[in-house]
């Protein structure tokens, strides 16, 4: 037992300096190459506000934006985050304090329960905006109009919520791109 | 879970860092969807993982049309190939096997490279590219490259040819038979829940008819239903001949019957035996309703 736990402290693999751009600011630090961005988003830079949730890519509650695009931070690894431009559901907050449009539609419509799913669907919404919108164009593939219904399903398949049931959250979604519109 | 991570850049700095850890335990990591997982549930010790994600180079990430046919790289995400227009309208069965496969946050960042060389009977781009009959591109060690055909690409349950010191580069699909006129093209996939790594049958076919509607060349891929993907080339070869709107009711059976002798679907929690062959029947039949309307 000892001679294991003596083999277990003697690997010490490098540590890794990354700098990247978090809610708008250029931050850097250190941190184990199989670190996941969850990790360090949430124990090294203490914004809590994207949840744990299975750390397996299955609920989504961990959703955050890298450039641009939406990923599960907790099967995303902290090194390759490095140089990117990273968004979490505190970077949706304006400087005077108000509200971003995605996160005014989910409260407005009721689509907000424990909340626990909240953030991620947040972030995952914020992404299909930018899809639609020119002024975060993302690599190229700016869509025209506003998505169906069936379309915004689809694009939220990887976000579980045990709460609302999801008709709520479709309603936000719809209307947040009608007000847009 | 705890490893050390390499990133190189260049495809230079690839094979150096695979050299230097040529005699001991190194992994590859793409998208690292598959990998992180398997590594949580097993952790290894004295691990390096070789990060593939920053090597900027058109082997691993560009897309190339030739005459011959599609090349891509293996790191190119299911997101890249699901928005590709050429891949939509030429090998539709691989467009929507990339659309189907799991979640919109984890298709930014899964790759094609990593759905193959993972081999899990249930790889969603990897069935549709065995029916497409693609090469797989291979880089060794010391930087030469050499092709594979994908049906003899997987030898069991998550293991595949690649030696150690080699790993997928790319993926050769190859272009239309020159006769083709009309492409019957598309993935069907079975499961609790469409955005789950395992499906409980999937069914991946590409049919190529002549002007006069003639079937002349066809691939049918089936997964989930034996320890690897399996080609089911004895059923895709009876379609050949065959007017593809024209196929009778007995017809379209004796080739659900044909693609079923390829499987050996085995009892989890996600479906029994019993279920997977009624399931992979019943689609492999249906497919002649389906895409009579959906053909090209
Ligand atoms: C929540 C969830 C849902 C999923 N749903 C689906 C689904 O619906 N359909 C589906 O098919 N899959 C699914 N998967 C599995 C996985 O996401 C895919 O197989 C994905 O394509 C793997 O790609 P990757 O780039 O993440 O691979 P990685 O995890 O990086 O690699 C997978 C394996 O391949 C090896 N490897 C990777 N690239 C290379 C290379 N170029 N050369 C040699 N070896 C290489 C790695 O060493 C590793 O062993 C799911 C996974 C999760 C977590
Ligand atoms: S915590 Fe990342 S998907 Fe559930
Ligand atoms: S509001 Fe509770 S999980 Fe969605």
């Amino acid at each position: 037992m000892r001679e294991r736990m003596k083999k277990v402290k003697s690997v010490q693999y490098p540590q890794h300096e990354i700098s990247f751009i978090l809610n708008g600011k250029k931050v850097s630090c250190k941190t184990k190459g199989s670190a996941v961005l969850l990790d360090v988003i949430r124990d090294v830079f203490e914004l809590k506000g994207t949840k744990p949730g299975c750390h397996e890519g299955e609920c989504g509650a961990c959703t955050v934006l890298v450039d641009n695009v939406p990923v599960n931070s907790c099967l995303f690894l902290a090194v390759n985050a490095d140089g990117k431009n990273i968004l979490t559901v505190e970077g949706l907050l304006h400087a005077d304090g108000t509200l971003d449009p995605v996160q005014e539609s989910l409260v407005q419509n009721g689509a907000v329960q424990c909340g626990f799913c909240s953030s991620g669907m947040a972030m995952s919404l914020k992404a299909l905006v930018h899809q639609y919108e020119n002024a975060h164009p993302v690599a190229g593939e700016i869509k025209k109009g506003i998505p169906s219904r069936d379309e915004i399903k689809k694009h939220l398949e990887g976000n579980l919520c045990r709460c609302t049931g999801y008709v709520k959250i479709l309603d936000a979604a719809e209307k947040l791109f009608l007000n847009n519109e | 879970m705890d490893f050390n991570i390499i990133t190189p850049v260049t495809v230079k700095e690839l094979l150096g860092t695979m050299k230097k850890f040529q005699k001991k335990k190194f992994r590859f990591g793409a998208g690292c969807t598959d990998l992180l997982m398997e590594l949580k549930r097993n952790p290894e010790e004295n691990l390096t993982v070789i990060n593939l994600s920053r090597v900027k180079d058109p082997l691993f990430t560009g897309i190339k049309k030739s005459a011959a046919g599609f090349r891509f790289g293996a790191m190119l995400t299911a997101h890249k190939i699901m928005v590709n227009e050429e891949i939509r309208n030429n090998f539709k069965v691989l467009h929507e096997a990339a659309e189907s496969l799991a979640s919109t946050q984890i298709r930014q960042v899964a790759t094609v490279g990593g759905n193959v060389c993972t081999a899990s009977p249930s790889g969603d781009m990897a069935c549709a590219l065995v029916a497409l009959e693609a090469d797989c591109e291979i880089l060794g060690i010391t930087g030469k490259k050499g092709m594979v055909p994908i049906t003899g690409f997987f030898t069991g349950v998550r293991k595949t040819v690649l030696k150690k010191n080699e790993l997928l580069c790319g993926i050769f699909v190859p272009a239309k038979n020159k006769k083709s006129k009309n492409i019957y093209s598309g993935f069907v996939k079975i499961g609790t829940r469409q955005s789950m790594e395992c499906s409980v049958v999937s069914l991946a076919y590409h049919i190529q008819a002549d002007a006069g509607g003639k079937i002349i060349h066809a691939g049918v891929a089936i997964g989930s239903s034996a320890p690897t993907i399996r080609f089911a080339e004895d059923a895709a070869h009876y379609l050949v001949g065959k007017k593809f709107e024209n196929i009778s009711v007995n017809e379209r059976k004796e080739f659900a019957a044909r693609v079923l002798t390829y499987a050996t679907p085995i009892d989890d929690l996600r479906a029994t035996a019993w279920y997977r062959k009624e399931v992979l029947f019943n689609i492999s039949k249906a497919i002649f309703e389906n895409d009579a309307k959906n053909s090209r």
